[in-house]
């Protein structure tokens, strides 16, 4: 077992290495000024782009500079916003939490609703529920994340006034205790909700086909034959079997929604990692575009990680190294 | 009516009685008849042997009659099926779990891998064919003895460990263990040795065999290997294309072949047999 | 030998050449791929005809701002007074030559790396697989994100970038193809009867392959015009082109007074994403009547 997680983490590093000079060499790549291209477009003071130009090593060769970089990155200097007027990290980590905040939330919510429409709809016997899935699943499937979020912020923030419109709400609260909480929660409900819905039926399409193989699965015709209920069967022998996949794929989609589900975060105003990646790129603020892909792609790779141990865990063919 | 009617089929005698037995698939745009108008019956504590080709209808013959259909399209499944003179085909889920529970048939199948839960260690999946709510711990005895009587020396390791950290004689015996856990009085064996090696496959048909007689358990083995007809069983059903082509003791099935089919069968088994006698030797 | 070989290779040809006519007839057939197929018809027909059946050019300015649906403008106008039924014509164009354009390109990326990698195996094989894996495990979207942040949005640099966040499905799927194809029988039988890998390659795998690439490309056409859709709404689309997602971006804005805004762009998408999902769904189904996977190959 901990040879396998040795052997996944020495598998990671090299990808972060590999994102990080990719990064570098986009920025590289830029035509024009480098120093306005790490800067963006501000009038940089004479003193300042010396600074840069030491720090970043741009008189050096390519590989120097990559070197530089990447030693630096990798000691959690992403540079500094110019437009910020703060380190790039500090943004980062500013804005890190509420992504993290919305994207557990919509989960919480999305994995249990993908799991049990996933395993109704697998297991129905019924042609009304196949119909009503196939149809609910393509529609689902087609609706942008973001054109959802708009529609539920007309009908439900703008129509029925029961949600704020956009927000994560006031920097400093009056309210203490429980009503906080319930400030709180009613401006992530929407954004919440729109991504649990969307991702959710995701979870359920991938649980569906998992429920699906597994009931073709001999050991389903063991159980039987052991005169075993259906609910029996299907809690014992399709519920944990089925859920196998979906802990993969869940797993990887956490990873990628801590990057910041951009587009949500975007219809919502909700200031988390997503957004700022939006606003920098507004703002040609190109040193903390960088850094939030190199963070989010670090998110990403730890997050599989774990999945990868996690599943580990949970099937015994690989645990005990089958 | 049911009672009369069984009457009717056959002996009463009969542990299982078929009559004209159909199952047909609809695969794609075309129908396959599987089975195809069988008749078949088991005596208690009797070994039957059901031989053919592959595709030749065998599996299906004793699927249908279990009610453990594979996942096709069924096109037309008929005729009369009586366990004890009681009508498998025609009962409800819950009666047909009743009789699985209690001293009904069990099964055991080729690929006991495939048929073994990968993610529950063997013991629980032991326990959970003695009871529905079986746990591990409080039927450890029997699970143990069940294990034992599959020919384990040692029980207590097999119990915890999964299925893949088996070889696959070993898993044919879980699978075996299983099948006895509600004491079946018939035994239904689905080619159990054909995917094992050729001296675990000796292995196992003698434990299958020793079971048979131990516990007065009726078995109907499929096989496409007549040797192992000839070794265990007391009468033997020969189909072809979802048809039985000719019933008879398995003694006299080789000497004195009736279809011509069969006498193909018994005459490359014999070929078989020679070759393999020659390797030992 | 040799004759019966360079038989049975032929037939194998001519039944992967007749592919076309008399697959597209029994598409019609099944209901997804009537209902698909006869959607994207009519948005081709829209990307084209749009200058002529438009009631107004895209950019026109009418007088009346923020209108309501009615007789005049069917969708409404948006807030400079533009007159969105007409945006929205024109607006397919963008989306489908995004879409189709970032598929074929995609099918062309993956469609190389999985055939050289299916093809020639060995150390090869190992290294593009490795990249693949490499860019799979990438927040892809993130990239085409970056890309376009750093180098601006022009039409051709938009379909290169979707492009490049969807090869790798391609080349999966082509790589497997080509796995389980180069082993069967009537490849070998190539082999023997002499042709060159160029012939086998082109003549004998590809047209038996081409059915789940078709699918693929569909697919791979609904993600991209989702992500097109997406830098839109980002306000990163190609400035110059109208496009679904940019009026969705413009509608951010507007929620609260004009509904229409958003409501209208966003079923567009949703309709063309439905009409490709609904075409591969048909093309399964003509080949294996039994699946009714829906999606099809998507995750």
């Amino acid at each position: 077992m901990l040879r396998f997680i040795l052997q996944r983490a020495l598998y990671a590093l090299p990808l972060i290495l590999v994102i990080i000079v990719v990064m570098f060499t986009l920025l590289h790549l830029i035509p024009g000024d480098p120093v306005q291209a790490l800067v963006g477009d501000y009038p940089v003071p004479p003193a300042y782009r010396q600074a840069i130009e030491e720090k970043y090593r741009l008189n050096d060769p390519f590989f120097v500079q990559v070197w530089n970089y990447v030693t630096a990155v990798l000691q959690g200097d992403f540079g500094y916003s110019y437009q910020n007027q703060r380190p790039v990290l500090g943004l980062i980590l500013e804005r890190a939490p509420r992504t993290i905040l919305l994207a557990s939330v919509g989960f919480a919510i999305a994995i249990p609703l993908g799991m049990t429409i996933g395993v109704i709809t697998g297991t129905t016997r019924s042609a009304t529920t196949d119909k009503v899935w196939t149809t609910s699943a393509l529609v689902a499937y087609a609706i942008p994340a973001f054109w959802l979020g708009q529609l539920l912020v007309m009908f439900f923030a703008l129509r029925l006034g029961w949600f704020p419109t956009q927000g994560i709400g006031p920097l400093v609260s009056r309210a203490h205790g429980f009503d906080w909480l319930l400030e709180r929660a009613r401006y992530l409900a929407l954004p919440a909700l729109a991504f649990a819905i969307h991702e959710g039926m995701r979870f359920a399409r991938i649980m569906r086909a998992s429920v699906i193989d597994t009931l073709s699965q001999g050991y389903i015709i063991t159980a039987r034959s052991k005169g075993l209920t259906r609910s029996q069967i299907i809690s014992r022998h399709v519920l944990r079997n089925s859920s196998l996949p979906l802990v993969t794929i869940a797993g990887y989609a956490f990873g990628s929604a801590l990057s910041g589900a951009v587009l949500l975060e975007t219809v919502f105003t909700w200031p988390g990692l997503g957004l700022l990646m939006v606003d920098s790129i507004r703002l040609r603020d190109n040193l903390t575009v960088v850094g939030v892909v190199i963070f989010s792609a670090f998110a990403v790779i730890l997050m599989n990680l774990l999945v990868d141990i996690f599943y580990a865990l949970l099937d015994p063919r690989i645990r005990t190294g089958g | 009516m049911t009672i009369p009617q069984s009457q009717q089929i056959g002996n009463v005698k009969h542990l299982v009685a078929v009559k004209n037995l159909k199952v047909h698939f609809q695969v794609t745009d075309r129908i396959v008849r599987a089975v195809d108008g069988v008749d078949f019956h088991v005596n208690p504590a009797e070994c039957v042997g059901i031989v053919g080709e592959s595709g030749s209808g065998k599996s299906t013959l004793v699927r249908a009659v279990s009610r453990l259909m594979p996942n096709l399209r069924v096109k037309e499944l008929s005729g009369d099926v009586q366990f004890e003179g009681r009508d498998v085909l025609k009962m409800s889920e819950g009666d047909l779990r009743e009789l699985r529970r209690s001293r009904g048939f069990s099964m055991i199948f080729q690929d006991p891998l495939g048929y073994l839960n990968p993610t529950h260690r063997v013991g629980r999946q032991i326990a959970e064919a003695l009871s529905p709510h079986g746990n591990v711990q409080s039927d450890s005895q029997r699970v143990q003895s069940l294990l034992e009587e599959a020919g384990f020396q040692e029980p207590n390791n097999v119990a915890r460990s999964f299925p893949h950290e088996l070889s696959g004689g070993m898993r044919q015996r879980v699978m075996i263990a299983i099948a006895l856990a509600r004491d079946p009085k018939l035994l239904f064996a689905d080619e159990p040795t054909t995917a094992l090696d050729s001296t675990v496959q000796l292995q196992v048909l003698q434990t299958l065999y020793r079971l048979h007689k131990e516990r007065n358990m009726a078995v109907v083995i499929i096989t496409h290997d007549l040797g192992v007809v000839a070794e265990l069983c007391d009468r033997v059903y020969v189909m072809q294309t979802g048809k039985v082509v000719e019933t008879a003791d398995s003694v006299d099935l080789f000497e004195r072949p009736k279809h011509t089919y069969s006498a193909r069968l018994v005459e490359l088994s014999a070929h078989r047999s020679s070759f393999r006698g020659a390797q030992y030797e | 030998m040799a004759n019966s070989t360079s038989i049975s290779v032929s037939a194998r040809l001519k039944s992967a050449s007749d592919w076309g006519i008399a697959k597209v007839g029994s598409m019609m057939g099944t209901r997804h791929g009537a209902i698909g197929s006869t959607i994207l018809l009519l948005l081709t027909v829209v990307a084209i005809v749009a200058p002529v059946v438009a009631p107004y050019h895209p950019l026109q300015q009418t007088a009346v701002s923020l209108a309501p649906p009615s007789s005049q403008f069917y969708f409404g106008t948006d807030n400079i007074g533009r007159d969105l039924f007409s945006l929205i014509l024109y607006g397919a164009r963008s989306s489908l030559m995004v879409g189709i354009g970032a598929a074929l390109a995609a099918l062309l990326i993956g469609g190389t790396i999985g055939i050289i990698a299916g093809y020639f195996r060995g150390p090869v094989e190992m290294v593009l697989m490795r990249i693949i894996e490499l860019f799979q495990t990438l927040p892809v979207v993130m990239l085409v994100l970056c890309a376009v942040a750093l180098f601006g949005s022009s039409f051709w640099l938009l379909i290169a970038a979707v492009a490049l966040a969807i090869w790798p499905m391609e080349a999966r799927l082509v790589y497997g193809q080509y796995i389980k194809l180069r082993e069967r029988d009537f490849i070998s039988a190539a082999r023997v009867a002499d042709f060159s890998t160029s012939h086998i390659i082109f003549r004998e795998i590809l047209p038996n392959a081409i059915q789940p690439v078709v699918v693929q490309v569909a697919l791979d056409a609904s993600v991209a015009i989702l992500i097109e859709a997406g830098l839109g709404f980002l306000g990163l689309s190609d400035a110059s082109m109208v496009s679904w997602g940019q009026l969705l971006f413009v509608a951010q804005d507007y929620m609260d007074s004009a509904w229409w805004m958003s409501v209208f762009p966003g079923a567009a998408i949703c309709i063309a994403i439905i009409g490709l999902n609904l075409f591969a769904d048909g093309v399964n189904e003509i080949v294996d009547p039994r699946s009714t996977r829906g999606m099809g190959g998507l995750q």
